[in-house]
């Protein structure tokens, strides 16, 4: 066989490079990564996009359809709500408040459900089959009864509420943390490493997240989708966001007095948590596609 | 049989443990007073709290409060409301089979309508009608629940006046709560009109049951069509093409069977996410059942009623989930016995 590669070395991907190479492959995926980023940056700058303050009201222009109606104004493109407050402003900064924060909040429970679900993997005996029975119980009860619960210790409002998500999440990561790192504890190139001496933390650090980093990230979108439909359920039902902030759930469970005078007011908020759900799954979908295509190869 | 039912009610006997002692913390994380949270007497005066400190036995240690706590439960004695002053065992009662009622309805229609569309997605694997149904899918258990429970009521109770929007019955037929499941009282009931009030009850449950059940549907469409494709890849499928079987003969005969195996496994950790959908959707559709209850007691600062729903709604998804396991352990001699055969 001739070689094609002129080159002595021979380079190998990381893990995380390989996982992209077969990421992009599916032009879906593509345009929900797309979405994805086009998300992230609204929410980043949203407060310099936004035409309108969110809070801000014009009495003149209260309930205006959106602008492709007859009655429509161009200045506001997506209509106003019952106070005179521009749709398009409130969406560009309810991006922040729900795909922003369920963001951070992932971010944080994977960081914390990651060193609790590393040093349980460590431990074995009855403390870890205590932790694995407690986790079940835990993941038994439905996340939103969880977050309520939290939510009447600490109190309603957003920060509280994130709080309750966030500890809402932490079980799922400290779940598949320690079963992904069970699973490469068992293989042989961590023997190899520590017959070389390497100590459990050593080997924690430099063999196995760089293996294991993509499966949490994969879990990290699901749990992202999750967090974005919790927030928004706990804003509409009242016990999130309170309701002059333009979070997305607030502004729906808002607008549901008007529903039939003024029915975007429901469509577009309810339209937007389903545009960044999507987005989100495309890319753990994306994500999960990747990782079995580079099993298989 | 016998080592598999025995590991389950050790599972179980822990993880009940494990929730009381949660439902019992819960009362000191609580604000206010710990044993006001936990019995619900707020409009008593101090001599009748320091009855109710004695009998929670509050001075002794912590312990032996948790131990009068569990006789309080197994007496029946949940505490009573803090907004109602009526007791939580009797609430709980009284609004947990309307939500058993909408959560099982929702499973059957999932269970229906999402594992013979996965299956059909399998069969077509990687053709147009797989991806159409797997983006469907994925829009499916995108869509927030709120705006689709309200959509569906503008859609179908407003703008077409199909089906009612709101309650488990109309006002009009007097139904006595026995059970508390509203089919099996109408049916026990000797009214004249026995038969409209049930097409009047099945007329009300359509629309929540059906908004309920879109997201699970479309997580049964996966399940189905990951365990069809696997079972369709077995040696078993190979032999029996083999012999020169039909297609249709192979899918009805020895794969669906296969494939339904798996999926049953699955429903009891579904059953929990069907839940949490089902709270929001009482609360929309003003269903009277223990979700809408619970989150009314929220707004109400309710800290006995939270704590006391908290443990019937978990302990009603173990049992399901404990159900649903040994269904699958009958079905599947694999799964409770190692010795036969091998994967």
């Amino acid at each position: 066989m001739a070689r094609d590669n002129i080159y002595q070395e021979e380079e190998f991907p990381s893990p995380l490079m390989q996982l992209w190479f077969h990421f992009r492959q599916s032009p879906v995926v593509k345009i929900g990564f797309g979405c994805f980023l086009f998300l992230c940056f609204l929410a980043i700058f949203s407060s310099l996009i936004s035409p309108y303050s969110p809070v801000e009201n014009h009495l003149d222009s209260l309930l205006l359809p959106p602008a492709w109606d007859d009655e429509g104004n161009v200045s506001y493109l997506l209509g106003t709500d019952n106070l005179g407050r521009d749709m398009l402003s409130r969406l560009i900064h309810g991006t922040t408040l729900t795909f922003g924060l369920s963001f951070i909040v992932v971010l944080i429970s994977l960081v914390i459900g990651v060193v609790i679900g590393s040093l349980s993997a460590l431990t074995k005996g009855v403390k870890s089959s205590f932790l694995n029975h407690f986790l079940d119980v835990i993941l038994s009860i439905p996340s939103l009864l969880l977050a309520i619960v939290i939510v009447a210790i600490l109190g309603p409002g957003l920060s509280n509420t994130l709080w309750a998500i966030v500890m809402v999440l932490i079980p799922q990561f400290i779940h598949i943390t320690r079963n992904a790192v069970e699973e490469e504890f068992n293989k042989d190139y961590v023997l190899a490493s520590r017959l070389d001496g390497a100590n459990s933390l050593r080997i924690l650090h430099y063999s196995i997240f760089p293996n294991i980093i993509e499966k949490l990230i994969s879990q990290a979108t699901l749990a992202q989708s999750a967090a974005i439909l919790d927030i928004a359920t706990l804003g509409f039902l009242g016990l999130g966001a309170p309701i002059p902030m333009p979070e997305w759930g607030a502004m729906l469970a808002n607008g549901i007095d008007l529903f039939y005078i003024a029915p975007w007011t429901v469509y577009l908020p309810g339209l937007a948590i389903l545009f960044s759900v999507v987005a989100t799954n495309l890319v753990g979908e994306g994500m999960r596609h990747a990782l079995k295509a580079r099993k298989e190869s | 049989m016998l080592i598999f039912t025995l590991r389950r009610l050790n599972l179980f006997l822990f993880t009940m443990l494990l929730l009381s002692i949660l439902s019992f913390s819960l009362s000191f994380l609580f604000p206010g007073e710990q044993i006001i949270n936990i019995s619900g007497q707020i409009n008593t005066n101090p001599e009748g709290i320091e009855l109710v400190a004695l009998e929670y036995g509050k001075h002794e240690s912590i312990l032996s409060q948790y131990w009068n706590y569990l006789n309080h439960l197994f007496n029946g004695d949940w505490g009573i409301s803090m907004t109602s002053q009526l007791p939580i065992s009797n609430e709980i009662l009284s609004h947990l089979p309307a939500t058993m009622e909408l959560t099982i309805t929702a499973l059957f229609i999932a269970m229906v309508v999402g594992i013979p569309i996965g299956f059909i997605a399998a069969i077509n694997h990687r053709k147009k009608t797989d991806d159409l149904i797997l983006s469907l899918a994925m829009i499916g258990y995108s869509i927030p629940i709120f705006w689709l429970g309200l959509l569906t009521i503008l859609i179908f109770s407003i703008q077409l006046g199909w089906l009612p929007s709101a309650g488990q019955i109309s006002l009009l037929y007097e139904i006595k709560q026995v059970t508390g499941i509203q089919f099996i009282d109408i049916l026990l009931s000797d009214s004249p009109y026995k038969w409209q009030a049930f097409q009047d009850a099945s007329s009300h449950i359509i629309l929540p049951a059906c908004v309920v059940a879109l997201a699970p549907a479309t997580i049964f469409v996966r399940l189905a069509r990951t365990s069809m494709l696997n079972v369709l890849e077995t040696h078993y499928i190979k032999a029996a093409m083999a012999k020169g079987l039909t297609f249709q003969q192979i899918i009805y005969r020895h794969a669906i069977r296969n494939a339904m195996v798996n999926v049953i496994r699955d429903v009891g950790l579904q059953f929990a996410n069907l839940v949490t959908l089902a709270m929001v959707t009482e609360v929309i559709f003003s269903w009277p059942g223990i979700g809408r209850w619970l989150i009314e007691s929220i707004y109400q600062r309710d800290y006995t009623a939270i704590q006391g729903g908290l443990l019937a709604l978990s302990s009603f998804i173990f049992l399901v989930h404990i159900f649903t396991d040994f269904i699958y352990a009958t079905l599947n001699p694999l799964a409770r016995e190692t010795h036969r055969g091998s994967r």
